[in-house]
């Protein structure tokens, strides 16, 4: 267990915060860490900064990362990784499709020439809207309660994709796979980042399995091309028991 | 060239390496694909009448290679594995299914089960340190083991392995209540823990978890020597093998296949296939044609 000291908590929204910590250990864009919080449990968290400092961006769901969004300056940070294997991050126009929390993992790879399509249910939701110029970025809300009236893959059919050197998608499993349909056969580089349920992060529980490769370790992220065919992708996910649960996605 | 394949109970493996239960062995598709990858049979994750969900996380420590887990018999119930069992055999190799319970009557209804699944034999979970009620518990009484082999014994035709603890005074009297087993399988993990002195707290979330790997392999190693000149009986070694010198050392201590787990933690799915070709060379090298030829050489009478 590695032991590293909070610096600094940022509020990102109602229940998004952003912790800062120095941790000298190289990571690639789309690794992620098994944090544990004592006494609360241990939870899988991508990075949502890989500079000098590094930074989690932690939305509040369950009790532990609700303990985690409280924790302070000062404050003990437990982790074991960086597991996974990241994005492979490729030169020149890049866009990011990130769906819920999903922007978190992929804004490592944001720089000059990298466009954003963040969407969200409803506007309070958007997280690192503000991190992108209006020029660079690309909004659709559920509710339309901010920029686009629907769902991300129906703005990205609106957008010239042809235009990008790369593609990086994460979010909710059922947008990922409807913006695999609509970028499937389109000869721009695509990568997705999946989640399942981890347990063990090192590919030994196979809780996170996904038509035989361990999310935690064979992924994170998979090209398109690994996922069409996936008996499992957008088609199954497993419960905590490992219990097989058919999805309504297609 | 000599042979590096082999037979277990009359169950034909192309080769002596299978996969242990609990890793990566719950998902059809992932058994599916370590078999595809040069496993000659999985032991499937062990199974329960009902669903459980295991451990909360923290439930894995990592100890250099070798691992501390508390995973807690995690499982979807037998009822929903046959799904699974389906799956993997599409491979076409041999599949064990594990199972555990706290007593006769479930763990024969959950043999039954798995031998209408189609599995090529049962391997009984009589040694998990580290679920209440469960594994050690039942593995220790040896009146028990003796009930629940026996029961098993004489409604199912498939063979049947005990897989015996560890974490026992004497093994031998527990190998002897289970000698109507077809094989042994030894070991389980041993029972232990760590304590993260910056939080001043126990890691895992249970406590207490099961050491596996590099760390638990000479323990295993005089299990089955021990056992295989008592009991002369077919034995599956299994803890810490991460390559083929481990896997010959179990072969010349008396076992007649292995079983491979945490080693896929750090060498990844490339291990069978790995192993396989580092054990020919080294059979014709030593001038071995047969595996057979090597079980138990070392056991000094
Ligand atoms: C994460 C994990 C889960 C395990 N689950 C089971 C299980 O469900 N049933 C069982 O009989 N043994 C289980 N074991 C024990 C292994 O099958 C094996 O006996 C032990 O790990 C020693 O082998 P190794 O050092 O090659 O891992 C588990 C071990 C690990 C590491
Ligand atoms: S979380 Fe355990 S195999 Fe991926």
């Amino acid at each position: 267990m590695i032991n590293l000291k909070i610096e600094e908590n940022v509020k990102e929204s109602q229940n998004v915060n952003t912790l800062y910590f120095n941790w000298d250990q190289d990571i690639r864009p789309g690794q992620f860490a098994m944090i544990w919080i004592p006494g609360y449990g241990e939870i899988p968290m991508s990075f949502s900064g890989l500079g000098r400092r590094k930074s989690i961006t932690v939305k509040a769901y369950g009790s532990a990362s609700r303990k985690l969004t409280e924790l302070k300056a000062g404050d003990d940070l437990f982790l074991r990784g960086p597991y996974g294997n990241g994005f492979d991050v490729r030169e020149g126009r890049k866009l990011l499709v990130g769906g819920g929390s999903g922007i978190v993992s992929l804004y490592p790879i944001a720089d000059q020439e990298t466009d954003a399509l963040i969407s969200a249910k409803t506007r309070d939701e958007l997280i690192f809207k503000d991190r992108f110029p209006e020029s660079r970025r690309f909004i659709a809300t559920d509710d339309g309660s901010d920029g686009f009236h629907g769902f991300a893959h129906e703005l990205l059919q609106r957008i010239n994709i042809d235009s990008y050197e790369a593609i990086y998608v994460c979010g909710p499993e059922q947008m990922m796979y409807k913006v695999l349909q609509v970028l499937k056969g389109r000869k721009v580089f695509v990568q997705f980042s999946l989640e399942r349920t981890m347990k063990c992060g090192i590919g030994i529980c196979d809780s996170c399995s996904l038509g035989g490769k361990q999310v935690c370790k064979e992924g994170p992220v998979f090209n398109i091309e690994e996922l069409i065919g996936n008996p499992e992708f957008g088609v199954y996910r497993t419960t905590y028991s490992g219990r097989r649960i058919r999805l309504n996605v297609k | 060239m000599s042979d590096i394949s082999t037979t277990l109970a009359g169950i034909k493996l192309v080769n002596p390496f299978m996969v242990a239960s609990g890793i990566l062995d719950e998902n059809g598709y992932t058994m599916k694909e370590l078999l595809e990858r040069g496993a000659a049979a999985v032991v499937t994750k062990s199974i329960g009448i009902s669903e459980r969900d295991g451990y909360p996380t923290p439930v894995i420590v990592e100890y250099g290679d070798s691992l501390i887990n508390a995973v807690g018999l995690s499982n979807p119930g037998i009822e929903n594995f046959g799904e699974e069992i389906n799956i993997a055999k599409e491979a076409k190799r041999p599949i064990i299914g594990s199972v555990f319970a706290y007593n006769a009557e479930e763990f024969t209804k959950l043999s039954v089960k798995m031998e209408e699944y189609g599995v090529d034999a049962i391997e009984l979970n009589l040694s998990c340190p580290h679920v209440k009620g469960f594994g050690l518990e039942v593995g220790s009484d040896p009146d028990l083991v003796e009930d629940i082999v026996n029961e098993i014994k004489s409604k199912v035709k498939v063979p049947v392995f005990a897989k015996l603890s560890p974490n026992v005074s004497n093994i031998i009297e527990i190998a002897k209540a289970a000698e109507k087993a077809d094989a042994y399988v030894l070991i389980n993990t041993v029972k232990a823990m760590a304590i993260d002195i910056y939080s001043r707290s126990p890691v895992l979330s249970n406590l207490y978890g099961g050491l596996s790997g590099p760390a638990i392999k000479p323990v295993g190693i005089r299990y089955v020597y021990e056992v295989k000149k008592e009991t002369g009986k077919e034995i599956i070694g299994v803890g810490g093998i991460s390559n083929y010198k481990d896997a010959i050392e179990y072969i010349m201590a008396g076992a007649s296949a292995v079983q491979i787990g945490t080693a896929l933690y750090k060498y990844g799915k490339g291990i069978f296939r790995e192993m396989e070709w580092q054990l020919r060379t080294f059979m014709d090298e030593e001038r071995f044609e047969k595996i057979e030829e090597m079980v138990g050489v070392a056991i000094k009478r």
